[in-house]
């Protein structure tokens, strides 16, 4: 589980160009919008796109997507449940 | 149509243009064929959180529109661009990955950004002007069509008004490599210094770049008068004479009037001989100058040109890296524009002090 959330924090650096952030600037259980990373609407449908092409998972419940992608740990622990890939 | 007046320009292109007390210091050059902007600080223009996901385009753009704001003592009341190829990067990295990934899973962020309108939806967002927004696509005339509308929009009304208008291009690997097997550009390639000596083989040099101006009606504190603005379809050197002619009398001067002319001579043997009724008619008075061996050629390369003869009027003096043929004007009060674009475009602009 560790070594799947640092290799997370690694793809969500990338994908959304978080220029000058490392993963260990990335709190587990911070969230991802608003107060935590401050991501918007755009980086959702990027991490979607993430979670897709890594990982094989598609969501396509709006709701559910939310729950997901609360935090790294919320998104760790559903890769590991529903990955694909 | 009424004159309108130029409040601010900025510029980024490959020359140090952007920010600078002194006129084109430092002439950049180069044999690559490609000459590139010159980046700046582009997170003293653009929000934070919003710059990681933009290309470079976008910067360069928002950049140079914000800058001209910055430097106009208007609000503005619309956005106007013209881009011949808009957004280039983002829309290769959208069609590579839709060939790569079978069309699934596309970063939404290389679409949304990859149209044409990108830079004026963000000048719109972060000068909060809700007001008029525009791009014109059309190839060499993009930013020509850009500045007309401001005209036309300036011209229909009393209210004081201002616009920001500008014109933004971008070069790409691809995009070069895809248009030298159009015969774009030179086949043995001059430094770029040198380009417009190598006038006896087809092809340019690549280049990009932005310029944005802020047009208004208002004559008080402007850097000068764009007193006309002629688009010329399928040029020929008989329709060049035949415009500049007509500008001139329209806005009653004469030929002896003109201080300085900026050419876009390109180093091609198919478009040159355009100029050639500029070198045949032009007095001893008149200064003829060039720019493309400066920042190549691209869609909207009369933006640098205006950029230009903003700054020759602030001046008053003509680098000698620009002057093909020198004249003997004591000063600067009108400057003739003549540029042309690859395949089938020209435009006449007239800027007086």
């Amino acid at each position: 589980m560790e070594d799947l959330k640092l290799t997370l924090k690694q793809q969500i650096i990338e994908s959304l160009n978080l220029q000058g952030m490392t993963p260990a600037d990335i709190d587990d259980n911070a969230p991802l919008f608003g107060e935590g990373l401050g991501l918007d609407s755009i980086d959702s449908l990027e991490l979607m796109v993430l979670l897709e092409r890594n990982y094989g998972i598609k969501i396509e419940d709006a709701r559910e997507g939310r729950k997901v992608l609360q935090s790294v740990q919320s998104m760790a622990e559903y890769i590991q449940e529903n990955r694909k890939i | 149509m009424k004159p309108v007046y130029i409040s601010s320009a900025a510029a980024l292109s490959p020359q140090h243009s952007f920010d600078n007390e002194e006129l084109l210091p430092d002439i950049v050059s180069t044999d690559t064929g490609k000459l590139y902007v010159i980046d700046t600080d582009y997170s003293k223009f653009i929000n934070p959180v919003a710059i990681r996901r933009m290309s470079r385009i976008l910067k360069i753009g928002i950049s140079t529109g914000m800058r001209a704001v910055q430097l106009s003592n208007h609000p503005i009341n619309g956005i106007i661009t013209g881009t011949g190829r808009g957004s280039m990067r983002d829309m290769e990295l959208f069609l590579g990955d839709m060939i790569k990934l079978n069309e699934e899973a596309l970063n939404p962020t290389y679409f949304i950004q990859s149209t044409y309108n990108s830079v004026n939806g963000w000048l719109a967002m972060q000068t909060k002007c809700t007001g008029y927004n525009q791009t014109y696509v059309h190839r060499g005339h993009s930013l020509e069509m850009a500045l007309l509308d401001a005209q036309m929009l300036l011209n229909e009304t009393e209210e004081p008004q201002t616009y920001l208008v500008g014109g933004l291009d971008e070069m790409t690997e691809d995009y070069f490599l895809v248009k030298s097997k159009k015969g774009y550009w030179k086949k043995d390639i001059p430094n770029s210094l040198q380009l417009l000596k190598h006038n006896d083989t087809p092809g340019s040099i690549g280049g990009e770049g932005a310029a944005f101006f802020t047009l208004t009606n208002q004559a008080e504190n402007a850097m000068c008068k764009l007193a006309a603005i002629n688009i010329i379809q399928n040029p020929t050197e008989d329709i060049i004479k035949a415009a500049i002619d007509k500008t001139l009398a329209d806005n009653n001067i004469n030929i002896k009037d003109v201080d300085v002319v900026l050419c876009g001579l390109s180093g091609d043997n198919r478009f040159d001989h355009l100029y050639k009724s500029v070198f045949d008619n032009m007095t001893a008075h008149t200064t003829i100058a060039a720019f493309k061996h400066l920042v190549g050629e691209y869609d909207t390369s009369t933006g640098f040109a205006m950029w230009l003869a903003t700054e020759l009027f602030k001046h008053q003096q003509i680098p000698e890296v620009i002057i093909q043929k020198k004249g003997i004007h004591p000063d600067i009060k009108n400057i003739l524009i003549v540029n042309h674009y690859i395949l089938n475009s020209a435009s006449i602009i007239l800027l007086q002090l």
